[in-house]
């Protein structure tokens, strides 16, 4: 029974074929070679585009603490305000936008892809998936509440700095102490040397492990000598900022400076 | 009166706040709200308690997850307002219809809130008031049968009216707790014989019945309890006595000829003096430090194959679902996921999974999803799983740093012993496991020594006493039926003296409901203050470890002196080697305590311990869900 069908199925496709054979004869040769050619073009097209997009990365990577005022850096860098406020993110805020300062600029300026992440630990997962686009990280540090911080921030850097994508595509860095428009701030030299003295005995404890989930691939700084921020492959620069108070100069500076108007 | 009302992205922006509840929030509840809630998967329960200093808050809410917005009511908690449910649904969908990615500024909708506000309000009052027409009735109908059922009676209609809030429940509970101290039991058996007869009389009587037959289990259980507490405290004491003075003679079995010896212990003198000299055990380096290779390939193409074979089964159900698919649903509605969920839950539970914990994690996937818009392409068998991935990927994720090297390091600097604690039931694994963490600690160059605060168990203190002889660490012991409390304090001041940087103590098991064996093990905790309590628990234990651990933290936390009590830390899973893929219990011991696995036991020798493998133990759980999610088409 079965075998029967098979044979009629063939017959029928061998039908079909020939059908559609005497079509494509019959078309004038002209616009046949009209048509594919088009076709061709179209393709080729497309995968020229796919190549371009890829070589410039234009994602600034918004990252941190729980806490420490990623989105309302990240709609004042969109929109000048932060408006009613913010809560806990749960997931990523990303935007493709000009700056809110280069709006009045004349001319053609290229957007900017910006992503805020999470901080919360539960979903650090969640950074991995934008590093592969970066072209700079900020890590935003809260300037009031560091010290009560200091060990989970070191430790939240310390991973970023180790991960193969960061190391091996030098993506640079960007300390930004945010909250600074508070009298209690501190200066970013003082969370620079705090950061780096962390850091330093992470190396030491860190070393001595590899978990079963490899994140750390590699080491930081040079053995034997303590930790400096000089000493990372990846170009590491401190800044400070104010979200609350639109304060954001030097945060759009870096941005300017790795993702060209 | 609502205190306050929200609205904001899932990505943290706040898009509405009502300006005329204009009162400042003590403290921060939204935050916590996320934190502890919505991030740790218990997106499905009704509401959540948030107390600051000065206010104690409830808070509800609700998702559309179609245009990720959350919507958040805050209000006081001795206020059992009932409206809040439904003004939530009714502002989400009103918001829904005028909201716009672009804009972040709503300030038209002050005018609509305060009108769907009136009218939840009055919609709840008119409930209130036919509740009271219903409650009369049931009044009169007790009073025709006597005193005592009246009170049941009265207890059951004050659940059903309270129905939201659990503490009008909590109410009637007590007061039939009261008649149960005064003796009264007769009395009670009667009162509820009688409430069924009245089941009859008045359909809302059935959850009255539903309650009186609830507190039956309940009396039984008290009656169970009281005799099990006087059954442990006289056994305890006579146990101790006849130690020494009995010698085991030897049992005979079959014919084979008596063995002379059964005692294979070297031979050492009582107080632990070496007459030979033991070579310090080095089996190599300890699995915590092995990295592990993870074969991916293979599972991905079982699944596959497994996916091919079911396909052909069912061809009509395929082409439909494949339709839907191509063209995308429009907005998932709950009865759509329940299958693929009850799918999910079923195969979750065959791994070991605590059915409560598979319940909670399935109703938190199903209010993320709910009212999403299916992409196309997609089924919604993959979605669901997908979501599910995510939340177990989530829950696994330690929440705070497990790197117990740096805390050593830190303690080290302060000058102060680093003090590990490890608390659990009978038998699983709580002194072997204590030697393979003491070993991975050697094996980082740190000071260690052990304390044997297990002062009931024959044979603990020996048993500590050879491992910290094989590892050539300092032991502090006291013998037996000492306190185990002084016993840890005087280990740890021991410590600080000889150097050692870290101390684990070794405590006796002890069951969750044993309250004496539990009070012993908070002062214990209380008095020594250490850095670290570890719960041990086995992998094999199934519906049992949401039991333990939550008993666990409770008596922890009621037990103890102190204002701010301290809590399991971190769980130490042991017995993994004994389960193939069944890992659901480290699922479900996580998911109820929302401590981090800190290390996994997978073998009876020093080296066997290993870190826990988030991505593993995901993949793990889901495997095989695949053939049953296409059985349970949509």
């Amino acid at each position: 029974m079965d075998k029967e069908k098979i044979g009629e199925l063939k017959i029928q496709l061998q039908q079909l074929l020939n059908e559609a054979q005497e079509f494509v004869q019959r078309i004038p040769p002209l616009q046949l070679y009209a048509a594919i050619g088009v076709v061709v073009f179209t393709i080729f097209l497309l995968l020229v585009i796919r190549l371009f997009k890829r070589r410039s990365a234009n994602t600034i990577l918004l990252t941190g603490l729980s806490g420490s005022g990623k989105t309302v850096l990240f709609y004042q860098l969109r929109d000048g305000s932060f408006h009613q406020g913010t809560v806990t993110s749960m997931e990523p805020n990303e935007g493709t936008f000009i700056l809110n300062s280069e709006t009045s600029k004349k001319g053609k300026i290229n957007p900017v892809h910006i992503v805020d992440v999470p901080g919360h630990s539960r979903l650090r997962p969640k950074l991995d998936e934008f590093l592969s686009q970066a072209a700079g990280i900020v890590f935003v540090v809260d300037a009031v509440e560091f010290l009560p911080n200091v060990r989970a921030a070191s430790e939240y850097l310390y991973d970023i700095l180790t991960k193969a994508s960061v190391v091996k595509k030098k993506i640079p860095l960007l300390l930004l102490c945010n909250k600074v428009d508070k009298v209690t701030a501190h200066t970013k030299d003082f969370i620079r040397r705090q950061l780096e003295k962390e850091i330093d005995k992470l190396r030491a404890s860190r070393t001595a492990l590899s978990s079963a989930d490899v994140t750390n691939e590699y080491t930081l700084g040079l053995p034997g000598e303590a930790f400096v921020f000089s000493q990372c492959h990846n170009k590491v620069t401190v800044a400070e900022a104010s979200g609350l108070t639109s304060d954001i100069s030097q945060l759009e500076q870096f941005i300017r400076e790795y993702v060209k108007a | 009166m609502l205190e306050q009302l929200l609205i904001f992205t899932r990505g943290g922006l706040i898009l509405w706040t009502c300006k005329e509840l204009g009162n400042a929030l003590r403290g921060s509840p939204i935050d916590t709200l996320i934190r502890s809630c919505l991030l740790e998967e218990r997106s499905g329960a009704a509401s959540y308690n948030y107390d600051a200093p000065g206010a104690s808050y409830t808070l509800k809410w609700t998702f559309h997850n179609e245009l990720g917005l959350v919507f958040v009511a805050v209000y006081q908690r001795i206020l059992h307002l009932l409206y809040v449910d439904d003004l939530l649904s009714m502002i989400k969908q009103e918001f829904s219809a005028i909201y716009d990615p672009k804009r972040t500024s709503y300030n038209d909708f002050d005018d609509i809130f305060q009108q769907l506000k009136k009218e939840a309000e009055a919609r709840a009052e008119e409930m209130k008031k036919s509740k009271q027409l219903g409650k009369h009735v049931n009044n009169n109908l007790g009073r025709k049968q006597g005193q005592v059922q009246n009170g049941s009676v009265d207890g059951g209609s004050k659940k059903k009216s309270g129905g939201e809030s659990g503490n009008d429940g909590g109410d009637g509970d007590k007061s039939r707790g009261r008649p149960l101290e005064n003796g009264n039991l007769r009395n009670n058996h009667v009162g509820k014989g009688e409430v069924p007869a009245m089941v009859n009389a008045n359909g809302k009587e059935n959850e009255a019945s539903k309650t009186g037959a609830f507190d039956l289990n309940k009396l039984q259980k008290f009656r169970s309890k009281a005799a099990k507490k006087t059954e442990t405290v006289v056994n305890k004491v006579p146990k101790e006595e006849p130690n020494k003075k009995i010698t085991k003679k030897n049992r005979v079995w079959d014919d084979s000829p008596k063995e002379s010896k059964l005692d294979f212990t070297d031979p050492v003198s009582e107080n632990g003096e070496q007459n030979i000299s033991v070579v310090a055990a080095d089996e190599g380096e300890s699995m915590m430090d092995k990295e592990e290779i993870i074969s991916s390939d293979s599972e991905s193409e079982e699944e596959e194959t497994r996916k091919d074979s079911n396909v052909d089964s069912k061809k009509k159900g395929w082409f439909s679902s494949m339709f839907q698919s191509i063209a995308g649903k429009a907005n998932l509605q709950k009865s759509d996921l329940e299958p693929a969920l009850k799918a999910l839950k079923d195969g979750l539970m065959t791994k070991n999974v605590a059915e409560e914990i598979a319940e909670k994690l399935c109703e938190s996937v199903a209010a993320s999803l709910e009212g999403k818009r299916l992409a196309s392409f997609t089924r919604i068998t993959s979605t669901v799983q997908a979501a599910m991935e995510e939340a177990l990927v989530r829950i696994l994720t330690p929440r705070r740093s497990i790197d117990i090297l740096r805390d050593v390091h830190a303690a080290k600097e302060q000058g102060k012993p680093y003090v590990v604690v490890f608390v659990g039931v009978n038998g699983v694994g709580k002194s072997t496991n204590l030697a393979k963490v003491a070993y991975w600690l050697l094996q980082h160059n740190v000071n260690v020594m052990m304390a044997a605060c297990d002062t009931f168990r024959s044979g603990a203190v020996e048993q500590l006493r050879t491992h910290a002889r094989r590892l050539q660490i300092p032991i502090f012991e006291k013998g037996y039926e000492k306190d185990p409390a002084i016993v840890a304090k005087e280990a740890i001041q021991e410590a600080s003296r000889n150097g050692s940087d870290v101390v684990l103590v070794d405590t006796a098991g002890r069951m969750q409901d044993n309250e004496p064996l539990m009070r012993t093990l908070s002062k214990l905790i209380y008095v020594n203050s250490p850095d670290l309590v570890l719960f041990v628990g086995e992998a094999l234990v199934g519906n049992d470890a949401v039991d333990q651990l939550s008993k666990f933290n409770q008596k922890l936390g009621d037990l103890s002196p102190s204002p701010d009590p301290r809590l399991i830390d971190g769980i130490l899973l042991t017995k993994f080697d004994t389960i193939d893929d069944k890992v659901g219990a480290a699922l479900s011991m996580v998911y109820i305590s929302g401590a981090p696995v800190m290390f996994v036991g997978c073998g009876q020798s020093y080296t066997d311990l290993k870190k826990l493998n988030v991505k593993s133990i995901v993949k793990a759980l889901l495997k095989l869900e695949v053939s049953r999610l296409m059985i349970c088409r949509s």
